[in-house]
């Protein structure tokens, strides 16, 4: 769906057929047979998709901003000046400084140590719920999907009602009634954006096992007497798993910006803990104040660079995974 | 069609009174109101009267019951703070936040729309790697730092009025007050309607149909303002109903940004002060308007598309 | 016969109704040129219908849809060629004039009626649509030139079936509907990519039937562009057979079918079973598949599927030359050894 934008501008052979000719009239796209010296049926699947997204530069960046991002994070208490909870109240809210690169924020902390550790924290729940929400939304949207009937009508019924909470506003009910009082650090934030997040997994992963369900091989492993659990896990899994980890993948920058608004908005992480939207509600409430920009300027930059780091990723992964959709 | 909207009403209906009971039982049921304070603060034979009073000794499905009552007569308790009705603050926020959300939506339209038409007809143009670029920029930034950084450097000056707002003086004029938290929460929306126009065009584009209305010798603008725009915006409308959910979590953000009085704002503070009477009526108003607008949307979507209005 | 408004365009009735002429029609792309069209030339008059045959792939399609002017530059490229409607050349003019001939003096319908009408717009609107925009006539009365046309075209219940959409449209129905639409404004030239190939049997010989009896009353020129030698058979008055971008042998029905003077030509014949012979003879099919346009054979495009190939057949690709009096073509080295072996397989 989406280009971009380094690309190579060449018309590729599959954008011809996308001009107003016959679908029959360019049979360019059944003749790998009748090409001689390529090697494209030998290579596996994934060879393919990693040689389909070393090419799209944009990914590539991604994927090294992704791989540096969590080496930072795995660093951190190597890197990391200061300790990032260690409040100086006398050399609060001091602008950047060749002690404090980052400045201090409004307990004295060091502002560049709370974001490396704001980093660790970021990508521990990010990815974390995108495991979550991958296990249970494919585990649901499987089971809905093949046995069909009373479980599909049943899940799906369920699911609409999560998805009638928009989301930032579900997790805030959700993070408010786990922990009241702010004293359990960040996993309930993880836990409120699995609940919220599982849903569109379940739908999507449903879509394609209901439309794999009926495809030919299943059948034909259906006649041989394959179990239900063995057609799931072995031909319907692997087949219908493309589009759900490329939403996955995406749901990572989600769930970063998601955990950030929250505690922007005074829900989630307490204010002892390094978290980038915290450090950016501080900035906040000091609006106004002069010099003060830095203390919501330096985290928001980091939830940038992560956000996009990830969206880079899973628009190469989408675009490799399926090259019809570029 | 009528009975397509029965049967969805329905099941609104339905989705509404299941989430309404995933509220009380998260807001009301684990967190009890009166021992947070603290057996000291509230003496213990206190407490047990507030409860008599406030019926929660009652068995929790009775306490639903008169809540969902209460819910749909538009009793939404009592404000703790300010001791007012919630649902005469509710009232007063909302038209504030509707304004909001219609200015928002019609910008991300207008230039979500524009944006991918523009990348989809002349693809891979100029005009088309731009707009690639700077929907995965506003996609990639959260909203609160796009409000944050519109507040620093814009707000105040000229058009805008400054924020805080003064809560003495005149009121200032709607259009000025809404339309840099308008456009903060147009950002993201109009760029992943952009984006979805624009596959979404591309693939309408290659449609045999297109050509059969090209072979007609219609203008190009014909085929493209009407055979391919009128099929292009079915899956679009289908993100507006889903981004509506997406638009009212910004709202919140925005409107706490910008300090304007909406809906979100009223949350915000009630965060911060710990209200559950008024964060329960706030998530409340969010799930009913969100589901419904879903409804309209679909309806919407039927009349679009006659394959789905006729089946 | 309609009220079809003026056209600024003079065409010179005495000129043949529709030329084409050394039409090349290639894309650039990055396996290659695809030379989808590749150096053809024909022509039709009024009341006349021409059959292209060939496989998928061969540029019968592109070589149509060029007559319309629906393949866009870039990708395309137009090496040589030409197309004349009455003499006036459709290549050289402006893309304004050529859009107030399409759908006015050449229609098009197209191989599958489901994908080929728009899912969101009433069939007699998109019917109504073809008409206005050629003709300056109110809505109301393109709405009735809709409905008479549908029921012209054999639609049961014509007032209802206007509002309905395509899909409530059964497929032999909506084709019925596509060709409503083509002939709204009378053109003089019908272009009927495949239009049975989607439909049940019995339906593709009621749609045949149609065609037939509206050209019958409007004297309108048919290009039937199939694979169908079936279809050809028994509606086309000549032949065209298409392989690889080129004509390869060009004839009158009967020409082609009991004189095919071309390998491939033959070789399609002898895959086709006959009803109408008592015994069962043979098929042979032809072996191997059409090559890919962006990588044609050198020489003549079938000599590595042709029984009758020799080394001669890869030097040069061979002209279309008359091979008997009447304007029947082929472009064969072994016109003759074909010519015999046909003679050989009707005497069976």
């Amino acid at each position: 769906m989406t280009e971009t934008p380094d690309r190579d501008l060449r018309l590729p052979a599959e954008t011809l057929m996308t001009e107003p000719i016959g679908e029959d009239v360019l049979p360019v796209e059944e003749d790998s047979a009748a090409r001689p010296g390529k090697r494209r049926r030998n290579r596996g699947q994934l060879e393919d998709i990693w040689h389909r997204y070393k090419k799209n530069k944009l990914a590539m960046v991604g994927l090294i901003m992704v791989g540096l991002l969590i080496l930072i994070a795995v660093l951190a208490p190597l890197i990391s000046p200061y300790d990032p909870t260690q409040q100086n109240l006398l050399n609060t809210i001091e602008p950047p400084t060749a002690d404090h690169w980052f400045g201090t924020d409004t307990l004295g902390r060091d502002v560049f140590s709370m974001m490396l550790y704001g980093l660790r924290l970021a990508l521990l729940v990010g990815v974390g719920t995108m495991l979550g929400s991958l296990v249970i939304g494919v585990t649901v949207g499987a089971v809905a999907g093949y046995f069909g009937r009373g479980w599909d009508s049943l899940l799906m019924r369920v699911t609409d009602i999560f998805l009638a909470f928009p989301y930032l506003i579900g997790a805030i009910v959700i993070v408010r009634s786990i922990d009241p009082g702010q004293t359990e650090g960040a996993w309930p934030v993880a836990v409120a954006l699995i609940i919220l997040g599982w849903t569109t997994t379940a739908r999507l992963m449903r879509g394609q096992v209901l439309s794999l369900r009926e495809s030919e091989y299943v059948e034909a492993a259906r006649s041989i007497g394959a179990s239900p659990r063995r057609i799931v896990i072995r031909h319907v899994l692997p087949n219908a798993i493309a589009p759900v980890l490329v939403y996955a993948f995406t749901s990572i920058g989600v769930a970063v910006v998601a955990m950030a608004s929250l505690s922007f908005l005074g829900v989630g992480v307490g204010i002892e803990t390094p978290e980038w939207g915290q450090m950016i509600s501080q900035g906040f409430k000091n609006f106004g104040v002069p010099n003060t920009s830095y203390l919501w300027i330096f985290p928001s930059i980091a939830i940038i660079i992560t956000t996009l780091a990830f969206a880079f990723v899973s628009d190469g992964l989408r675009d490799s995974l399926d090259p019809k959709l570029r | 069609m009528g009975k397509f909207i029965i049967r969805r009403l329905a099941q609104a209906v339905l989705v509404i009174v299941a989430a309404m009971l995933l509220l009380f039982v998260a807001l009301f049921t684990i967190g009890d109101p009166f021992a947070s304070s603290g057996d000291k603060v509230v003496p213990p034979e206190t407490q047990a009267a507030l409860r008599a009073k406030f019926g929660l000794d009652r068995p929790l499905p009775m306490q639903f019951l008169v809540y969902l009552r209460n819910l749909f007569t538009g009793d939404l308790g009592i404000d703790f703070d300010q001791r007012r009705e919630v649902s005469e603050m509710l009232a007063q926020a909302v038209p504030y936040t509707i304004r909001l959300a219609a200015v928002a939506i019609v910008i991300d339209i207008l230039i979500g729309i524009t944006a991918g038409v523009i990348a989809a007809v002349w693809r891979y143009s100029v005009w088309d790697v731009l707009v690639t670029i700077l929907t995965t920029l506003a996609i990639g930034v959260p909203t609160f730092v796009i409000g944050l950084s519109l507040r620093a450097t814009v707000s105040g000056e000229w058009f805008f009025p400054a924020v805080p707002r003064s809560a003495f003086g005149p009121e200032p004029f709607w259009l000025a007050e809404v339309l840099l938290p308008a456009i903060t929460l147009a950002v993201v929306d109009a760029a992943f309607i952009a984006r979805l126009m624009r596959g979404s065009m591309l693939e309408i584009m290659r449609a045999d149909y297109v050509r059969t209305a090209r072979a007609k010798g219609l203008s190009e603008r014909k085929v493209i303002g009407k055979h391919v725009m009128r099929n292009s915006v079915i899956p679009v409308v289908t993100y507006v109903g889903i981004g509506i959910g997406v638009l009212l979590g910004g709202a919140l953000i925005t409107e706490t940004i910008f300090q304007y009085q909406g809906v979100g704002f009223l949350l915000y503070k009630a965060i911060l002060s710990n209200n559950n009477p008024i964060i329960m009526a706030v998530s409340a108003f969010a799930v009913i308007t969100f589901v419904t607008l879903s409804l309209v949307v679909d309806v919407l979507y039927a009349y679009l598309d006659p394959r789905i209005r006729l089946s | 016969m309609a009220s079809v408004d003026d056209l600024d365009i003079d065409l010179d009735s005495s000129a043949p109704l529709l030329e084409v002429r050394d039409l090349r029609v290639h894309f650039v792309t990055d396996r290659g040129v695809v030379k989808a069209v590749d150096g053809v030339s024909w022509m039709v008059n009024e009341g006349e219908t021409l059959a292209i045959v060939g496989e998928s792939g061969s540029g019968k399609s592109v070589s149509a849809m060029t007559i319309l002017g629906l393949i866009q530059s870039p990708p395309a490229t137009f090496p040589s060629g030409d197309i004349f409607l009455r003499g006036k050349s459709l290549m050289k003019m402006p893309e304004k004039q050529q859009r107030k001939l399409r759908g006015r003096e050449i229609a098009m319908i197209f191989q599958d009626p489901l994908t080929a009408l728009n899912p969101v717009f009433r069939v007699g609107d998109q019917i109504a649509e073809m008409v206005r925009n050629h003709q300056k006539v109110s809505k109301v009365v393109a709405r009735r030139r809709a409905l008479d046309l549908l029921g012209e075209v054999g639609i049961p219940n014509p007032a209802v079936r206007l509002n309905q959409y395509p899909h409530e449209f059964s497929g032999g129905m909506r084709q019925r509907a596509m060709i409503a639409m083509a002939l709204a404004n009378d053109p003089q030239v019908l272009l009927a990519d495949e239009p049975t190939t989607a439909l049940d049997v019995t339906v593709q010989a009621q749609i045949m039937a149609l065609l037939v009896k509206l050209q019958e009353d409007r004297n309108t020129a048919i290009v039937l562009i199939t694979h169908d030698l079936g279809v050809v058979a028994s509606h086309a008055d000549r032949i065209n057979v298409m392989y690889a971008g080129r004509i390869v042998e060009a004839g009158t029905t009967d020409e082609i079918f009991y004189e095919p003077r071309h390998a491939y030509t033959f070789g399609l014949l002898s895959s086709l079973a006959r009803m109408d012979h008592r015994r069962q003879e043979r098929l042979t099919p032809i072996k191997g598949v059409p090559p890919s346009l962006a990588n044609v054979p050198p020489g003549c495009p079938f000599h590595p599927r042709c029984r009758f190939a020799t080394e001669a057949c890869v030097v040069a690709v061979p002209r279309l030359e008359t091979v008997s009096g009447n304007g029947h073509l082929a472009a064969c080295v072994h016109s003759d050894q074909v010519g015999m072996a046909n003679e050989e397989r009707l005497a069976q």
